[in-house]
């Protein structure tokens, strides 16, 4: 939840912040442990137990929205001398580290497991799973040292969750902690102390950090370095120049003389220079603008694809060698009229091929705008990725994440290990456009609004390059761009879309009593993306498929020589339902065909009030309206996940508690989730009818309507209702 | 009676009136100038990212008294922001504003600011505007803060921070315009150091979530800004602050001469 991730935030923050207290204690040296006793509980209808967190995507790992465990955190600091202090964190994980493990005993054991029996889930490993053992790691350990030389005031050498750099180019990162990045910092000021510098050395995480979310096999030596240099002449001007340099090495397998050492490979570089800039002329106005350009290439040694097929490939950065730029600047007006009225006026245009690898992955909010909300996180009308097959249920369920999605300037983008009350981050890759967000405050009462026009860099045909196949390209289009869309994808084979987001919202403290908060929002987005919409694209000739019960013809048309959109919009085959025979799908015989276009509004009402000192609560009402066009049959959602088209409607009610007791703090999120998918998926077809498997694979009744597309995913035809109930308690001790 | 009743109540939207501009006149603003968000002349901001240019430069102080509540605004150089989550709308800030109501009163603070005032400007009311839960704010006030002066500290129920005014309302009586105020800007430090009441520290050199510009020990003023001079937001005023912030310490890091605050007034 935000106010725990708060809380958790505030952890790094608390290292640092217990070493000044020993700080003058160097002759008589003081090390001080604290400690926190972090204990969740969740509860939901999924009734999955997989683990302690609400979602991840990670292969192997576990999910789950109910069990309860409890994590220990250990904070050691110490100032050996004037001149050193020592910050250290010890940790275990929630994980797979439920109540029930009973201690972690016992259990499964996946190394003697002949035929393996598969990923360790919830627990069920004991022992012998390190995420269920109740095993307690070093998380961080950071060493500063402020030596007092005029070129430097602090080096520190270890662990930091780097957010003393920026979202854009080196961006705070948390994985699972948020001091998982090990490196080397220098800092200090020259030129009479005008002239700031952040010098760092980051170890790249092989993880994530590179192409195909690894760093290839040689990894010891991957690492990105980043200068930042902070400029204040003035108290109305100020200038950030930053650079970053990020090189993923390999061993050259070609290099058979071992006598003269090895030689290396670069699998993955990627350079970006920025520079922000500042104006302050009065207390009125504020000006910021900053520019960047990147540029990566990507080596197809050591698993960097040199492509992605299609539209099914997943990787942090697009294949191949590419250069962007990215522009932002922002206005602020603060109360011109003096009646309480601002204005923040944002321009935004975010490069396609704009690459930073080790931009910020979640919880930062690189644009003014809210963007979309995190309750429709992925294609399907239910919030799964590839929900069209059998065994891939929603994860997260159809409530999503609560809030608004913040943006970050990546397709990297990291809601791992996260709950349902935490925000959802997703890309903003290739949008441009402006933001107007007016705040206004009249007494108790304030208002804020916001206009987002957005236009998109990735708005293009056959990816871009209609010269290549339509199944290769060095875009990754991470669960694609179908339905409610995915957090993590910014790239489409055909778009032509824009998007206008306006959002209205309210805030009362109604003079009773402690003070009510009375609070309330209403947000409209209006979507469209052509998608195709240069005929010479269509996969086959003009009357291939003639209807009346005839088969197509199949006569491919080509955008260019030897390609041809029929490769991922093939023709169907006839089904006979009854006495009727017809085409299994629409055939993709229209510009149309992939037409979207969704209507979107939310109406949110609250209140909340201070019961006691200690106890706050509040309760949230939020009702979602979405008219979606997202293509018809022939599109078929890529024919990799659950078509959205139709009518959606979810009603939210969230109670919210939280209560602090001493050192202690306690949290409660209760959320009932319901609604209704109305599917609309045009004509053109004839609708069969699931059969036994199919009726047990997706949990539709036998005989009922639907489709099966070209990959052999099931779309069902009826009306779907939905309900999830989840709850989300916590209780943190400080000790 | 027509006329009786429209002239009847002219008189009484009159008088309603005017005892409204009555109530309303218990108002008093105090302006404080932008840039001086450095203390003693030397501060500096955290390094990470959340610490937003301006965020503690304190350019306003309002204070309205009505029905027995009185309400603080606090206006800083910087569009609030809560990256923290608190939910009151901020989450870097945190603000003590000190009121001498009448004679006597206090001169030590509280703990993690190290500022005192002097007899003439001791403060009666200490009304803090914290991001934290009430309930936490005083806890931490019972833990770290001599029993009376922790009975003089007022809470709000709700602290609330929109644009860039952070408010709260407590319950005063008095006429606000009469009293004395000092305003001190310090962060949110959700995990303070043993005696520090939710503030942050500053050293001698920033580092992720430290002020810098100061010194490694406790004799240094952890006030990032104050109101200063007659209140107007005149440049002088930066300069009364660093004068008022100036302080020396000891080789052993105990204070030789620490920074002493005096109030500002309207009359």
């Amino acid at each position: 939840m935000r106010f725990s991730r708060g809380f958790a935030i505030c952890l790094l923050a608390f290292a640092a912040a217990l070493a000044p207290m020993a700080a003058f204690a160097a002759d008589g040296q003081t090390m001080i442990i604290t400690g926190e006793d972090y204990t969740k509980w969740l509860w939901g209808n999924q009734r999955y137990d997989g683990s302690l967190y609400n979602f991840t995507t990670v292969p192997g790992e576990g999910y789950g929205d109910n069990g309860q465990g409890t994590e220990i955190n250990f904070l050691v600091a110490s100032r050996p001398s004037k001149y050193v202090e020592v910050t250290a964190r010890i940790q275990s994980r929630f994980s797979q580290n439920q109540w029930t493990n009973f201690g972690g005993f016992g259990g499964r054991n996946p190394a003697l497991e002949n035929p393996p029996a598969g990923d360790c889930t919830g627990g069920d490993c004991g022992e012998f799973d390190p995420r269920s053992n109740e095993y307690i790691k070093m998380r961080g350990l950071t060493a500063r040292f402020t030596p007092g030389y005029k070129w430097v005031d602090a080096v520190t050498i270890g662990s930091t969750d780097l957010g003393m750099f920026d979202a854009f180019t080196i961006g705070k990162i948390r994985y699972i902690d948020r001091d998982n990045a090990k490196a080397v910092l220098f800092q200090g000021a020259l030129a009479d102390r005008k002239l700031g510098y952040d010098l760092i050395r980051v170890s790249l995480p092989r993880l994530w950090a590179g192409p195909n979310f690894n760093t290839g096999d040689y990894t010891a030596a991957d690492g990105a370095y980043g200068l930042q240099l902070k400029l204040a002449p003035a108290q109305a001007f100020d200038v950030v120049g930053i650079a970053e340099r990020v090189r993923d090495i390999e061993v050259d397998s070609r290099d058979q003389d071992y006598d003269n050492g090895r030689d290396v490979r670069t699998r993955f570089k990627n350079d970006v220079y920025g520079v922000k800039i500042g104006v302050h002329p009065s207390s009125m106005f504020d000006i910021r603008a900053a520019a960047y350009f990147s540029s990566a290439k990507s080596e197809p040694i050591a698993g960097a694809p040199a492509n992605f097929f299609a539209i099914s490939g997943f990787s942090p950065v697009p294949a191949g060698e590419l250069d962007d730029e990215t522009y932002k600047a922002n206005v602020d007006v603060n109360d011109p009229f003096g009646v309480g009225l601002s204005f923040n006026v944002e321009y935004f245009n975010i490069g396609a091929k704009y690459v930073s690898m080790l931009a910020a992955r979640r919880e930062v909010d690189v644009l003014l705008t809210e963007g979309r909300d995190g309750t429709f996180a992925f294609p399907g009308p239910d919030n799964s990725a590839f929900g069209v097959f059998p065994g891939n249920a929603s994860r997260i369920g159809f409530g999503g994440w609560q809030g608004n999605a913040q943006q970050v300037a990546t397709i990297n983008v990291d809601n791992e290990f996260t709950d349902f009350d935490e925000p959802l981050a997703e890309t903003v890759i290739g949008w441009k456009g402006i933001t107007i967000a007016p705040t206004w405050t009249i007494g108790n009462l304030d208002l804020s609004g916001e206009y987002t026009m957005v236009d998109y860099n990735t708005n293009w045909q056959a990816w871009d390059d209609p010269s290549q196949p339509i199944s290769s390209t060095i875009y990754p289009n991470m669960d694609s761009d179908a339905g409610f869309r995915s957090f993590r994808n910014a790239y489409a084979p055909f778009q032509d879309r824009d998007t206008d987001i306006m959002v209205l919202k309210a805030k009362y403290l109604l003079d009773v009593g402690k003070g009510v908060d009375l609070f309330g929002k209403l947000k409209w987005i209006d979507e469209t993306d052509k998608r195709m919409n240069d005929a010479s694209f269509l996969p086959y000739l003009a009357g291939d498929c003639p209807g009346g019960g005839q088969a197509c013809a199949n006569n491919q048309r080509f955008y260019s020589p030897g390609n041809s959109t029929s490769s991922i919009y093939g023709n169907p085959g006839l089904v006979t339902v009854g006495n009727v025979t017809g085409y299994q799908w629409k055939p993709f015989d229209s510009l149309s065909d992939d037409d979207r276009d969704m209507s979107y509004q939310l109406i949110q009402l609250g209140a909340g009030y201070q019961l006691t000192d200690n106890l706050y609560s509040s309760l949230t009402v939020e009702h979602y309206d979405v008219d979606l066009v997202d293509g018809n049959t022939a599109f078929q959602a890529y024919q990799l996940h659950t078509m959205a088209s139709g009518d959606t409607t979810k009603d939210k009610v969230i109670l919210f508690a939280r209560y602090t007791l001493g050192g202690a703090e306690f949290g409660f999120n209760y959320e009932y989730n319901w609604g209704t998918f109305d599917p609309d998926f045009g004509g053109g077809f004839v609708p069969t009818l699931a059969d036994a498997q199919t009726a047990k694979d997706f949990g539709v009744p036998v005989g009922s309507p639907g489709f099966r597309g070209r990959f052999g995913g099931w779309n069902s035809l009826i009306e779907r209702d939905f309900k999830q109930q989840r709850l989300k308690a916590f209780m943190k001790v400080r000790f | 009676m027509g006329t009786t009743f429209w002239k009847t109540g002219a008189l009484a939207v009159a008088a309603g009136l005017f005892l409204a501009s009555a109530v309303t006149a218990q108002k008093v603003s105090f302006k404080d100038p932008t840039g001086d968000d450095n203390g003693p002349g030397t501060y500096t901001y955290p390094t990470d990212a959340v610490y937003k240019r301006g965020s503690f430069d304190l350019t306003a102080l309002d204070v309205e008294a009505k029905g027995g509540k009185v309400t603080f605004d606090v206006t800083v150089n910087s569009p609030l922001e809560d990256p923290w989550g608190m939910k009151g709308g901020f989450a870097v800030q945190m603000i003590f504003i000190f009121i001498d109501t009448g004679a006597g009163g206090f001169t030590d603070t509280v703990p993690g600011l190290n500022v005192k005032f002097d007899e003439a400007n001791a403060w009666d009311k200490l009304v803090i505007l914290s991001p934290q839960p009430p309930g936490r704010v005083k806890d931490e006030i019972s833990q770290k803060v001599s029993a009376d002066r922790a009975g003089a500290i007022l809470v709000p129920s709700r602290t609330k921070g929109a644009g860039r005014t952070i408010s709260g309302t407590v319950e005063l009586e008095g006429d606000p315009s009469q009293w004395g105020y000092q305003v001190v800007v310090q962060s949110n430090e959700g995990f303070p150091a043993d005696k520090d009441l939710l503030t942050r520290k500053v050293n001698e050199y920033e580092g992720q979530h430290r002020f810098g510009g100061g010194t490694d020990s406790d004799c240094d003023p952890h006030a990032i800004d104050v109101l200063a001079g007659s209140g107007t937001g005149d440049a002088s005023e930066v300069q009364a602050q660093h004068d008022m912030l100036k302080y020396e310490c000891n080789p052993d890091g105990s204070t030789k001469t620490g920074a002493v605050l005096k109030m500002v007034r309207k009359s």
